[in-house]
């Protein structure tokens, strides 16, 4: 049994975040531990039950669509048989639980951290339960729950808009849904039943009917014309009878198949979607005279069949730009380049390199090796392939070479023990810079900026979550992560000053203790390697 | 037992045949029984497919040979690294791809998705002789089928214009001209169509869309996989150009419906009045030369009909 390292970075005005399986915990800029929040894992299991009986409760929240086959999250055992304790509410665990494979479904992980521009709000995803949770920051490292929305289906990424007023989540099913980041007060049962009704103009979904809506049907779709053979016509009969009777049932309950909140489908794929982004571009429209209408947003989208899609933004999501084809692979990681450049997108994912778009055109406009560098790292030297987790470009990161200052990019590959590190060249073309060894496999990082220290002298801190590894210690940059079998101590959250010397990641002393919460090595492993399973079989052969 | 018989004859039957198509010109149509496959396919799955990473290095030359610009020399195979030093970026997509394909005069402009055993496509391909059009279906052995059937056709028509040819010879007069398009101009591919459009074809790159007798997908849980809807509608949009036209036809009712209900929601899309949908020639071909219209028929079913035109994007 091991503990869960830290796992998501976000930085947030002057303070970091940083998940650790289903908590979050904050830390001033000088990397102190502020305070934590932690999963509700009482409401959880409450919020997966099925939706007739959680219906009674004035939860204004409203329950999941769907009902799912969860165990309490908390400590359910690895698959692997460990531990036979009672959870934490206190009910026997069921023997159902090792049949499940993705322990993903269910055990409360928090998957992915956002922040707000201006700081003041986090949203986090949890994929258990397919929750976005919003939580308000008051500057100070204190989060305060605002709302907590169960999707249809689990968001695999979300973003935001450019007004940071509406989160735009891709989901594993392949749809992209817009949904305020504030929700409205009170949901009254009619907006549930027409979300555009209550939904303000700049959410009116461009795509009234969502793909996954399903009408009350009172007959069959197919009719004695439509089936041919004795089997097909049997069946019919059957159906019919089927559907009286739940026709039957349905006039006694409302139907509760669709989200109580609002929430409009923008876009889809007929993929797993694995990254969103959102691109600003000077407006093709004429006639616009007032130069803050001169640019547009748009909404970049990276699915598991290799596509990266661009789509306007809101209202006209409907409308496909163009698509940046050229991986071979799935992708896993969108980034636009920051500081200027816009303009260009950066793309990683199963393949070998990360490739640099000109995302309006559609244009490739160079590719930059990823497993090239892999390879230089201590023990992998025979890697064959490469799975992108991060793709992470600062521009409060300046470094200057040759007299010209460019942008940084960290990449970061699954299991690779090392952040690669590349500069953004102004001929739009990505050159490694070096690799900078690690403890452990780094698993997230951000940048905290600090205090201005002179004039274009900011201060910058890039914080790093990993997963350390016991055979992985080649940089021995910690004395702590050599004491043998003590990994909980070990390096999970480093860091690294702009003023001090590059390559050398520093270990966050005094994390707080983790929340009691044990997990299985494999388990663990499961729900922190799920970029590479993106690989299609197929490739294998 | 028996059915492990029954396929394996089938696949013996279909490779005799292939064979004989290939090699000793043979040109008498394939047989559909020997191709039959469950009608259902998974959309979602990953299938073996294979499909370009880019519209640009799709390689038409195999499926219209004849159309391929002669005068080019096939390039090696290549990936470009980019060079640090060249300052001007690439000036298409396809400059750092691996491979460029050999060009073809003309590019598909009609798509039959899901084109089943090809009834369409064999009668369209005489009544527009000079527009490329590809039909793509999931099943491999129905793709199978309307390759076999396309070779034949071809065969069949090369063989009678030479025979008219040598006539005409005989007779000492002018050759009457070939018979239009002699199905050169027809072409099949095994594709998602639901997942992988962008990559055959680029924006505004296709006239007409054809949508025949898709899997109705009666199950309401199984509403996602059908071929029409809110979010695959705006992928029809993007590879349709301004103007283009997509044509639906179903037996079902309540898919009509379904199709109508979301073409007409989609901004991209209107509705083309019944009157202009009726004097469209493909209308008539799609009711009466699909093998679904031709079994509705036999089964006294009825048959809907929508037509949806592409529309200009509003400016942004």
């Amino acid at each position: 049994m091991v503990a869960f390292p830290y796992h998501l970075v976000k930085a947030c005005g002057g303070i970091v975040f940083a998940a650790q399986g289903s908590d979050i915990h904050s830390f001033n800029s000088r990397l102190e531990h502020v305070s934590t929040w932690t999963y509700p894992h009482q409401h959880a299991a409450e919020a997966t039950r099925p939706a007739e009986e959680a219906q009674d409760s004035p939860a204004p929240e409203g329950p999941p669509a769907k009902r799912r086959r969860v165990e309490d999250g908390d400590d359910a055992t690895a698959p692997n048989g460990h531990g036979q304790q009672p959870s934490s509410n206190g009910q026997p665990r069921g023997s159902k639980a090792a049949q499940y494979d993705n322990p993903a479904n269910e055990r409360a992980f928090l998957q992915g951290l956002y922040a707000t521009a201006d700081g003041r709000h986090l949203i986090a995803i949890t994929g258990c339960d397919k929750t976005i949770w919003v939580f308000e920051h008051d500057g100070a490292g204190h989060l305060k729950e605002l709302s907590r929305r169960a999707m249809p289906k689990r968001p695999c990424a979300l973003t935001l808009t450019r007004d940071n007023r509406t989160i735009l989540s891709a989901d594993k099913f392949g749809d992209v849904y817009a949904l305020p980041l504030i929700p409205a007060a009170a949901p009254t049962p009619d907006s549930t039943s027409s979300p555009a009704a209550a939904t303000p103009a700049a959410l009116t979904p461009t795509i009234p009917l969502s793909r996954s809506e399903t009408p009350v049907i009172l007959r069959p779709e197919a009719n004695e014309l439509t089936v041919h053979t004795k089997r097909n016509l049997r069946a019919l009969e059957n159906q019919k009878i089927s559907l009286e009777r739940k026709a039957a049932r349905e006039a006694e309950q409302l139907e509760p198949s669709r989200p109580r909140f609002e929430h409009a489908l923008l876009l889809g794929h007929v993929s797993m979607l694995t990254a969103i982004a959102v691109g600003v571009a000077p407006s093709s429209s004429s006639s616009s005279s007032d130069p803050a209408a001169k640019t547009r947003e748009y909404i970049v989208t990276a699915d598991r069949d290799e596509h990266i899609r661009v789509s306007r933004g809101i209202p006209q999501a409907h409308v496909i730009e163009g698509f940046c084809l050229g991986h071979e692979d799935f992708v896993s990681r969108l980034c636009i380049a920051p500081g200027g450049r816009e303009e260009l997108l950066l793309s990683g994912g199963g393949d070998d390199d990360v490739l640099v778009w000109d995302w309006r055109g559609g244009r490739l406009l160079a590719r930059a090796p990823v497993l090239q560098h892999v390879k230089q790292v201590k023990g992998l030297e025979e890697a064959t392939k490469v799975a992108v987790t991060r793709v992470f470009a600062t521009s409060k990161w300046h470094v200057t070479t040759d007299g010209t200052e460019r942008t940084l990019v960290f990449i970061v590959a699954e299991r690779v023990p090392a952040l690669l590190v590349y500069e953004l060249w102004p001929d739009n073309t990505l050159q490694h810079r070096c690799n900078i060894p690690l403890p452990g496999n780094p698993l997230d990082l951000d940048v905290l900026e600090g205090e201005t220290s002179g004039p274009g002298n900011t201060s910058c801190r890039l914080v790093v979550a990993l997963d350390p590894t016991q055979k992985g210690s080649s940089s021995a940059t910690t004395e702590a992560e050599e004491e043998p079998g003590c990994r909980r101590r070990r390096a999970t959250l480093m860091f690294m000053d702009n003023a001090g010397d590059e390559g050398k990641l520093v270990p966050v002393e005094n994390l707080p203790a983790a929340g009691g919460a044990d997990i299985g090595e494999a388990e663990l492993h499961r729900l922190l390697y799920t970029t590479e399973a993106l690989r299609k079989l197929t490739d294998y052969e | 037992m028996g059915g492990d018989k029954i396929r394996k004859d089938r696949r013996q039957k279909r490779e005799d045949y292939r064979r004989a198509i290939r090699q000793d010109g043979v040109s008498e149509l394939p047989r559909k029984k020997f191709y039959r496959q469950r009608a259902h396919a998974n959309p979602f799955s990953d299938h073996q497919l294979i499909y370009p990473p880019h519209p640009d290095q799709m390689d038409w030359s195999s499926l219209f040979p004849d159309y391929v610009v002669a005068d080019e020399e096939p390039q090696q195979p290549r990936r470009q690294q980019p060079d640090s030093s060249a300052a001007a970026p690439a000036s298409s997509g396809a400059e750092l791809a691996p491979l460029q394909p050999k060009r073809l005069s003309k590019e598909v402009e009609i798509a039959d998705i899901g084109c089943g055993f090809g009834g369409l496509l064999v009668a369209l391909a005489p009544t527009l002789p000079d527009t490329l059009m590809l039909g793509l279906e999931i099943r491999v052995s129905v793709t199978q089928f309307v390759e076999d059937r396309i070779q034949a056709l071809r065969a069949q028509a090369r063989r009678a214009a030479e025979a008219a040819e040598a006539e005409a010879e005989a007779a000492g007069s002018s050759p009457p001209p070939p018979a239009p398009g002699m199905y050169r101009n027809v072409g099949v591919l095994r594709a998602n169509a639901m997942k992988f459009l962008p990559n055959f074809f680029r924006k505004g790159q296709l006239s007409k869309i054809f949508i025949c007798f898709p899997d109705p997908h009666f199950k309401a849980r199984k509403h996602k996989q059908r071929i029409v809807s809110a979010t695959l509608n705006s992928e029809y949009a993007y590879v349709l150009r301004p103007g283009g036209i997509v044509y639906t036809i179903t037996d079902v009712p309540d898919l009509h419906e379904w199709m109508v209900r979301h073409f007409e929601a989609h901004p991209s899309f209107e509705r083309v009045p019944e009157p202009e949908q009726e004097a469209d020639p493909c209308v008539a071909i799609m009711r009466t030369e699909t093998e679904e219209g031709k079994k509705v028929e036999r089964n006294k079913g009825q048959k809907h009909v929508a037509l949806f035109r592409r529309l200009e994007d509003p400016e942004w």
